[in-house]
């Protein structure tokens, strides 16, 4: 009797992890988020595109852990078409003229549309609701380099949003995965690519939902994104992500950080930029 | 005759394996950017000696015994070993790529983070033998063991998660996500709950371990530019210790309803902390200032501060 009973418990104590396992394989069948990227493939837009790629690269780590698989499609702006799969996101990097039809197109399906190459203040000045600016406005790098002469007169710089030689904020750390991955140093385009698609795996993580609107949402009332610059960047309702940026001297160096300590509070975001719609 | 020298031996014998076991009272303190360890005696309050340790230490731990202190060491991707008593640098143990912090479990090992490598690695020190690779987020950084040793939390700071790791299976049995940036986490005596901090989200963040579920959040933005970062529970287990990064201040909040209680200024950049086992005293490492804070937990204020090293990172107290 105490024989059977040890031999059964035995093989119980096998079987049911076994099970469990078995039935939890059975449901690991990921959810795809299918992210469309918008790029001609001349070269142009290298940087932006690498840092797309970081950045879906840096999802999937994530994802791996939660069952979502983020997928990155490429195509050049003449093959976009209204047929086609809905996707989750959609990510522009091309002229003003590209963007705005491919947000035409997708903005009333409820899908985000995200530029990531373009500074051009009429964009945000022109509030398109469900598109959203990655790249610093014109008005906000202008107003990062003014803050900097309020306290340096005469100073030559440049703001940008990303330098290779930024070690602050685990800076260092976000430089040194973008070169093990491009072997270039990664750059302001680079970084607007890369927070383009980190963003969506942060809407989708916190949200549990891959539907577009939902991340469209979440983008617009509740990312507090970690840009890797200290501040947690969120995005004004005229679709323009607020960010510090960085300022270097004429040969490039790195000089130091806006909002600039003196002039405004470095959280104090709203010193850059185009605030209001026209 | 006899008697008494056998006697008087056994006295001196016995005084010397309890002074061998008596703890140092020092505070050991890691200055990322000089490379050393600032020995400060925590009576005095003297810096005893700064120590060539190795480059860019940051995290930095006790051996269960107290006669050792660790000192992850991230540009030469090693652990370095200090005597805390003779001050020696004993060894210097291969520790994987770019190691930043460990915890120190129970049963000796250490388990650390290997930032970017999106690893936590299990070394012995004794057999400097590593034990276990295990995969994480991107940017592991906080490690926090329970005090039973059975379970070893390792935050991972761009991937925005807490990865519970079972042990001795290493098996990672959880990913739970947090806030954005998280850091450290703590947990209470009996196991049953940990306290995570997210840096960049500002919050802190109420853990529990038989579900592994956050159950409870609070953002400290009462705090200007607050920045959690450490966190540590007194010995009554009523209140969290957190430090604030640049809020430059220490963070005083209810354990239970994660309120904040009271806001302690300190340096600039406060990172690292450490309490005394009786909980009277506070030290945070000031990384801009460069120096050492000394916090009276009773009075509520900094009663002192030391000049260390340059970016101070971490400290443990062996009292």
């Amino acid at each position: 009797m105490k024989t059977v009973k040890s031999l059964l418990l035995r093989v119980l104590r096998w079987l049911v992890p076994a099970l469990c396992f078995f039935s939890v394989a059975q449901a690991a069948e990921p959810r795809h988020v299918n992210m469309l990227l918008v790029a001609p493939s001349s070269g142009e837009y290298a940087s932006h595109i690498n840092g797309v790629v970081l950045g879906e690269t840096e999802a999937n780590i994530q994802g791996r852990f939660m069952g979502i698989d983020y997928v990155l499609q490429q195509v050049s702006p003449d093959e976009v078409s209204a047929g086609g799969d809905k996707p989750a996101v959609v990510f522009v990097a091309g002229t003003a003229e590209q963007l705005l039809r491919i947000y035409e197109l997708y903005a009333p399906q409820g899908v985000a549309v995200v530029n990531i190459a373009l500074a051009d203040n009429a964009l945000r000045e022109q509030c398109h609701p469900g598109l959203y600016h990655t790249p610093p406005s014109q008005k906000m790098l202008a107003d990062a380099v003014a803050q900097w002469q309020q306290q340096n007169p005469g100073a030559s710089v440049q703001a940008m949003t990303w330098h290779p030689a930024f070690v602050k904020f685990a800076g260092r750390d976000l430089n040194k995965r973008y070169m093990e991955q491009f072997s270039v140093e990664m750059d302001s385009a680079a970084w607007a690519g890369w927070a383009a698609s980190r963003m969506v795996a942060e809407a989708v993580s916190r949200t549990g939902s891959e539907a577009p609107e939902e991340i469209a949402r979440y983008l617009s009332e509740d990312l507090a994104f970690d840009g890797q610059k200290g501040v947690p960047q969120t995005f004004r309702s005229n679709g323009q992500m607020r960010q510090p940026l960085l300022l270097a001297d004429a040969s490039g160096e790195l000089l130091g950080e806006a909002p600039v300590r003196g002039v405004a509070d470095s959280d104090d975001l709203d010193s850059m930029g185009i605030l209001d719609c026209d | 005759m006899k008697f008494k020298t056998l006697f008087g031996a056994a006295l001196l014998v016995f005084a010397g394996s309890a002074f061998a076991q008596q703890p140092s009272n020092r505070l050991f303190v890691t200055n990322e950017e000089d490379n050393t360890v600032s020995v400060v005696n925590a009576g005095t309050l003297e810096v005893e000696a700064t120590i060539e340790i190795g480059n860019r230490p940051r995290g930095i731990g006790l051996s269960p015994d107290g006669s050792r202190v660790y000192v992850a060491l991230g540009d030469d991707d090693a652990i370095g070993v200090i005597d805390t008593h003779s001050l020696e640098v004993l060894d210097h143990i291969p520790a994987g790529s770019d190691p930043e912090a460990f915890a120190v479990h129970p049963n000796g090992n250490l388990y650390l983070s290997n930032e970017d490598d999106n690893l936590a690695s299990v070394l012995n020190p004794e057999t400097r033998e590593i034990l276990a690779e295990i995969p994480v987020g991107i940017e592991p950084e906080g490690v926090g063991a329970t005090p039973d040793g059975s379970r070893v939390m390792v935050t991972s700071e761009s991937t925005n998660m807490v990865h519970v790791i079972t042990v001795p299976e290493h098996e990672v049995i959880a990913h739970v996500l947090v806030g954005a940036r998280p850091r450290e986490i703590t947990f209470t005596q009996d196991g049953h709950l940990g306290y995570v901090t997210s840096e960049v989200a500002g919050e802190i963040a109420k853990f529990d371990v038989a579900t592994n579920t956050i159950i409870m959040t609070a953002k400290l933005d009462e705090i200007d530019g607050v920045k959690p970062k450490g966190v540590l529970l007194s010995p009554d287990e009523s209140t969290l210790y957190v430090s604030t990064g640049r809020g430059n201040s220490i963070a005083v909040v209810d354990a239970e309803t994660l309120a904040l209680k009271n806001t302690i200024p300190v340096g600039t950049r406060v990172w690292g902390i450490a309490l005394s086992k009786d909980g009277t005293r506070l030290y945070a490492c000031n990384g801009v200032s460069g120096t050492l804070s000394v916090v009276d937990t009773v009075a509520g204020k900094e009663i002192a501060t030391v000049e260390v090293g340059s970016m101070p990172w971490g400290v443990v107290l062996d009292d």
